[in-house]
């Protein structure tokens, strides 16, 4: 089987040989081509280039498109991304400064038009004419109520979620809803089969539940409005156990990407065979780790994970600093020990 | 009397209702609380107490943290202007993010909770070089750095708390300036604040600010 038939097989629960086995590399394909982060990530044919020789070097399941979440940020404006030799680029320029401009910001009418996005189209164009029919093509969006976060700056939009006047704060919603739902239909468009649809205000660790079924869960159900076929739930990194089974019942969204810190055990009960769940290794600590640690972390993990089926093994979005000796080990012994 | 104050105000807190905890005050001040009951027998054991059910309820969220955080500070700024004597400061922080990195939710919760709790803040921003931190904690005469990084290049980079570290050695501050360091990567490697030099950590901003203090009063002692 392909990987891409192995991971619809896991979803559906129909059998497999093996365990999909996902590893977000995104930062590496620069240092892998010796190119400078910034041209790297402004050019398509250079970041699937750089995805198709890793899937080659490393054998995993999937490949990403030219992604960083700064060009969310710039496909809405922002003029300034701070790139890092050594690690993920950061906004450097807030196109919301202060709640006044929330008025005035507006959509592209089309952001496939934009100049940031011909480097999207480039590479998923060419990594859907090499492995499409084969492997999974992995897309970011972030989900409306977090959006805001990378156009004023986290505390600013903490801010105005909690104290600000609510009118004001839907106003930037539902114009970064329009703005998910354009990108989700330009990425499935473009070639994306699985889209990670991530965001922490929808994770009990950023906000209360009871915030999040009044008024997180609604403008995700906006986003999704189009359809939630290849959407994947993501915290972020944030734990999100907690929210699967309103998740499953709201959105009708079956497929998680929990936080490393989530107990699988406990997402996996919860799912009860509707859907799939992962377990993530945590990429941090492996950066540290012996090879015979990080054998043993993906063994516990496959250990647990593998049993019920409807399960997928992956990562953080690797840090640059990880020895090239733990993610061999890594990928070695997740095929290894996810094999059914 | 104050038992009364403080749960009400930390339900309020809990429940993200800054104009209930307000209000809580204002009725303590018509009460015939002083400005300096409402931040030293309301605020300050209403922080602590928060800091108290961060570390039992892992159920607590980062919205609470910033609430608590912020509308601390907010009646404690009021408040300070209407004190009788300036209050006596614990100590001295310089804080800001590390070289690199742009975020800064997890400096804001712990300023505001510091600021509350006696502790004079000096921000440095974000982005700041490791230089800077040291110099700026010498000048101002601080007994801690406290540094903020999201990502881990910037946690565990050169540039960040691991040249801090160096530099407090070759200037022999060691003994007078501790470093302590917080943001998401430290939570998904508890030991990674031992490798990138530190001397404490935290995984969120309330508890932050409850290291620093313990260690300001640590090195008084």
């Amino acid at each position: 089987m392909t990987p891409l038939e192995i991971l619809s097989a896991t979803i559906s629960g129909q059998a497999s040989p093996r365990v999909p086995v996902f590893c977000n590399l995104l930062d590496q394909g620069a240092k892998l081509l010796n190119i400078p982060p910034k041209q790297y990530f402004a050019n398509g044919e250079y970041v699937a280039d750089a995805q198709l020789k890793m899937l080659q070097h490393y054998g995993h399941d999937n490949v990403w498109s030219a992604h960083y979440v700064g060009k969310e940020a710039q496909l809405l404006g922002c003029k300034d991304i701070l790139f890092a030799d050594n690690g993920v680029p950061n906004v450097a320029d807030f196109v919301i400064k202060s709640w006044d401009d929330i008025a005035t910001f507006e959509i592209p009418e089309d952001i496939t038009q934009q100049p940031t996005w011909q480097a999207m189209d480039d590479c998923l164009k060419i990594l859907s004419s090499e492995v499409g029919a084969t492997h999974p093509i992995c897309a970011y969006v972030t989900g409306s109520t977090t959006l805001p976060a990378i156009l004023m700056g986290m505390d600013k939009w903490m801010e105005l979620v909690l104290i600000g006047p609510v009118e004001l704060r839907d106003e930037l919603v539902r114009k970064c809803s329009l703005f998910v739902q354009q990108q989700l239909k330009a990425y499935r468009a473009a070639g994306a089969n699985v889209i990670i649809y991530a965001n922490p205000f929808g994770s009990t660790y950023f906000i209360p539940k009871k915030r999040i079924v009044d008024w997180s869960m609604p403008w995700m159900q906006e986003d999704l409005k189009q359809g939630t076929g290849s959407i994947v739930y993501y915290g972020g990194m944030a734990p999100i156990n907690s929210v699967i089974e309103m998740v499953i019942d709201k959105l009708k969204v079956n497929i998680f990407y929990p936080a490393p810190e989530d107990d699988i055990r406990e997402s996996m009960r919860l799912i009860n065979g509707k859907g799939l769940t992962s377990g993530v290794l945590d990429d941090i600590k492996m950066i540290h780790w012996t090879e015979q640690q990080t054998r043993d972390e993906v063994k516990r993990i496959m250990t647990l994970g593998k049993t019920g089926g409807h399960f997928l093994f992956g990562t953080g979005f690797m840090p640059l600093k990880l020895p090239e000796e733990n993610i061999i080990a890594m990928l070695d012994a997740a095929f290894k020990y996810g094999r059914y | 009397m104050f038992e009364t104050y403080i749960k009400d105000y930390n339900e309020a807190v809990f429940e993200i209702d800054k104009e209930l905890a307000l209000e809580i005050i204002e009725t303590a001040l018509k009460d015939g609380v002083t400005p300096e009951q409402v931040v030293f027998d309301i605020i300050i054991p209403s922080i602590e107490e928060m800091m108290a059910e961060i570390s039992i309820n892992a159920d607590t969220n980062l919205a609470q943290h910033f609430m608590t955080a912020q509308i601390a500070a907010e009646i404690t700024e009021k408040m300070l202007a209407k004190f009788e004597s300036p209050p006596e400061i614990i100590g001295r922080v310089i804080i800001g993010t590390s070289y690199g990195d742009l975020h800064s939710l997890g400096k804001r919760i712990v300023m505001g909770c510091l600021k509350s709790m006696m502790v004079d803040v000096v921000d440095l921003g974000v982005n700041v070089k490791a230089e800077t931190f040291v110099d700026a904690a010498v000048a101002q005469d601080a007994q801690i750095i406290a540094i903020s990084s999201m990502m881990v290049h910037t946690a565990t980079g050169e540039e960040g708390s691991l040249k801090v570290r160096s530099l407090l050695k070759e200037r022999g501050l060691e003994d007078k300036i501790k470093l302590v360091v917080g943001g998401a990567p430290y939570r998904f490697d508890h030991e990674l604040y031992n490798k990138v030099g530190a001397d404490s950590w935290a995984a969120d901003g309330v508890t932050a600010a409850k290291i620093i203090r313990e260690l300001i009063l640590e090195g008084k002692s």
